[in-house]
């Protein structure tokens, strides 16, 4: 309980870290009013970001000193880095990405920290394959590990209400993947959209009110990036809608295989 | 030129430069450089090919920026046209001076990627995963491990997509991909079990790790907030050396902790970076510019690399030690790049 506690406050502060420091443009005016400021905010994002991440996975790896968790996660972070190279045999417009539900699924069915590790990693092994690594990948894992890392909460919230198994299991799973399909651009976004304001005053004034610069960032979300978003939302509902029912018969298989406990010799079995 | 460490000071040398510049001039010297040493990474065969996806990706982000800037900002002296104030967020003068910054802006995000381009081109993907510091050994291992299995997996799709499709599976709906899908990630996760009891069987779960609180979390964790207590000082316009301050103390926890933790974890290397002369030369000088330009940031001595074109155009100059700034992201092309691989 103390140490389900521990990681609850951990995660908390490393997320409320992580979403104050990509809603500063928001939330602090005077992020875009000196030269300083203004050059060195991405790189101060970028690096608080990998920091975030940095906490979560020591935090995580934590559980995973074991053969079955290393092998298992290995394994499924493979398959869904091949999923991403799917996106182009996979009939699907623009913005469409199949990644995302088996990280929902995983954080779904094994809980919070399996699902954020599935996700981070999900990003920094496909990253690697595909020449990804940039500065855009700290915001890409933490962001994924979210959506993971939420599913979890999603899986105590259903046990509570009596919906595993259900139908309505599925529903729920698909509208929760529907948010995340936009929230993952919505946030994404952030992380660059100060950078491409650039000069003091371009989108940002200064001491203009909360929503008159969010309005601002609506703007810039609905001309660039909406359409996107959408078909990722609609192509995550598709996703899960098929295949979430049997991958989750599939998970509850291999747990079953995977609870082979190792003695040591002399230990009582 | 090929250790991962004197690519990563190259990365860093060539991040701090374009993050302390908005001069034209050094900006286009430095992208040209970062072009010719894409060339040189590339296979012979595969020059023309990279060159042109690169020189159109350029375009289109220097075109657009340009244009994003010159429709929302309206500010400058130089008029071309206007349209209505009432108009919403588009409504003003269109300057020639917001053009010029918007296509700035666009040569800097276009450097950046293409450093990151160079340096996925530049090390082979070993060399990257190597960088991952041994603290974080697990997290390395599930990193092999998927990268060892990928080819396996894509090679097993192919397989398994073949042979639905003899069956008369059209493979053109949603649904189609239901008879891949769970086979292959039934058969991948029977070799995870077959991994793990193999692991097992070598002696991994000799570690069973410990779920304790950890003092390496909580230097983490402290180091976290004091870099994002200084940016946010640095933000509210406190004096940049109460800010350094914090940043310098996070910076020496977090390496005192990962020194630490790596030295307490026993990891072989099958396979050393080979450190030549040019390696040692090329990470020498390279963190002597990154050094030397912190300096020049902490000490606000940077206005020789600045150029605004606001608030009225003006050709902009550059002093001939700037000069030398743009070249650094081209000294691998002297210090043979690619040898491991020719």
């Amino acid at each position: 309980m103390k140490l389900r506690l521990q990681s609850l406050l951990i995660n908390s502060f490393v997320f409320l870290l992580g979403i104050l420091s990509l809603l500063a443009p928001f939330v602090v005016p005077q992020a875009r009013t000196s030269t300083f400021s203004s050059t060195s905010f991405p790189v101060m994002v970028s690096l608080i970001v990998v920091l975030c991440v940095l906490i979560l996975l020591f935090e995580a790896q934590s559980t995973l000193l074991n053969a079955k968790l290393i092998a298992f996660l290995g394994v499924l972070i493979a398959l869904n880095a091949g999923l991403r190279f799917l996106e182009i045999a996979i009939p699907g417009p623009a913005g469409f990405s199949p990644v995302f539900f088996l990280i929902i699924l995983t954080g779904y069915y094994f809980g919070g920290r399996m699902g954020f590790l599935m996700g981070a990693m999900t990003m920094l092994v496909s990253g690697l394959l595909t020449g990804g690594v940039g500065p855009w990948l700290p915001g890409q894992m933490i962001t994924a590990g979210w959506v993971g890392q939420s599913a979890g909460f999603l899986r105590f919230i259903f046990r509570k209400l009596n919906f595993a198994g259900n139908p309505v299991e599925i529903i729920f799973l698909a509208i929760f993947s529907a948010i995340w399909g936009m929230l993952y651009g919505a946030i994404m976004n952030l992380w660059f959209w100060p950078f491409l304001a650039g000069a003091p005053g371009q989108t940002w004034f200064q001491g203009a009110s909360l929503a008159e610069n969010f309005g601002r960032y609506l703007t810039y979300y609905l001309a660039t990036s909406v359409v996107w978003d959408v078909t990722r939302s609609v192509g995550n509902v598709l996703v899960v809608s098929f295949f979430a029912r049997p991958v989750l018969q599939i998970f509850d298989r291999f747990n079953r295989r995977f609870s082979f406990q190792i003695v040591k010799e002399g230990e009582p079995l | 030129m090929t250790a991962s460490l004197a690519w990563l000071a190259w990365l860093l040398a060539s991040l701090i430069i374009l993050l302390s510049t908005r001069n034209p001039l050094l900006l286009v010297v430095f992208l040209s450089l970062l072009l010719a040493l894409g060339i040189r990474l590339s296979a012979p065969p595969d020059r023309k090919r990279w060159l042109g996806q690169n020189l159109r990706f350029i375009g289109t982000m220097i075109l657009l920026s340009a244009l994003i800037n010159f429709i929302f900002t309206h500010t400058g002296a130089t008029r071309l046209f206007s349209l209505p104030k009432d108009w919403f967020l588009i409504g003003g003068p269109f300057t020639l001076e917001s053009l010029v910054y918007g296509g700035i802006n666009g040569l800097v995000i276009s450097s950046l990627y293409l450093t990151f381009t160079l340096l996925n081109k530049a090390l082979s993907i070993q060399q990257l995963t190597r960088l991952i510091p041994n603290a974080f050994y697990p997290l390395t291992l599930i990193t092999t491990i998927s990268l060892t299995f990928f080819p396996s997996i894509q090679e097993r799709t192919r397989q398994i997509k073949e042979a639905q499709m003899i069956r008369g599976n059209p493979m053109e709906k949603l649904t189609d991909w239901i008879p891949i899908l769970i086979p292959l990630m039934v058969t991948s996760l029977e070799n995870a079990i077959q991994l793990s009891e193999s692991m097992t069987a070598r002696g991994f779960q000799a570690n069973k790790g410990s779920r304790k609180p950890s003092a390496g979390l909580a230097i983490l964790i402290l180091a976290t907030f004091l870099v994002f207590a200084g940016w946010v000082l640095s933000l509210f316009n406190y004096p940049l050396w109460i800010s350094w301050g914090l940043y310098l103390i996070a910076a020496v926890s977090l390496a005192l902790l990962l020194s630490a933790q790596s030295r307490a974890i026993q990891i072989t290397h099958l396979h050393q970076d080979r450190w030549e002369k040019t390696d040692v030369f090329a990470t020498s000088t390279f963190t002597l510019v990154f050094l030397v330009l912190l300096g020049l940031i902490l000490g606000q001595k940077t206005a020789f690399l600045s150029y605004s074109p606001y608030p009225a155009l003006a050709f902009p100059t550059l002093p001939p030690a700037a000069w030398l700034l743009g070249l650094v992201p081209g000294l691998p092309i002297l210090l043979r790049p690619h040898d491991h691989r020719d």
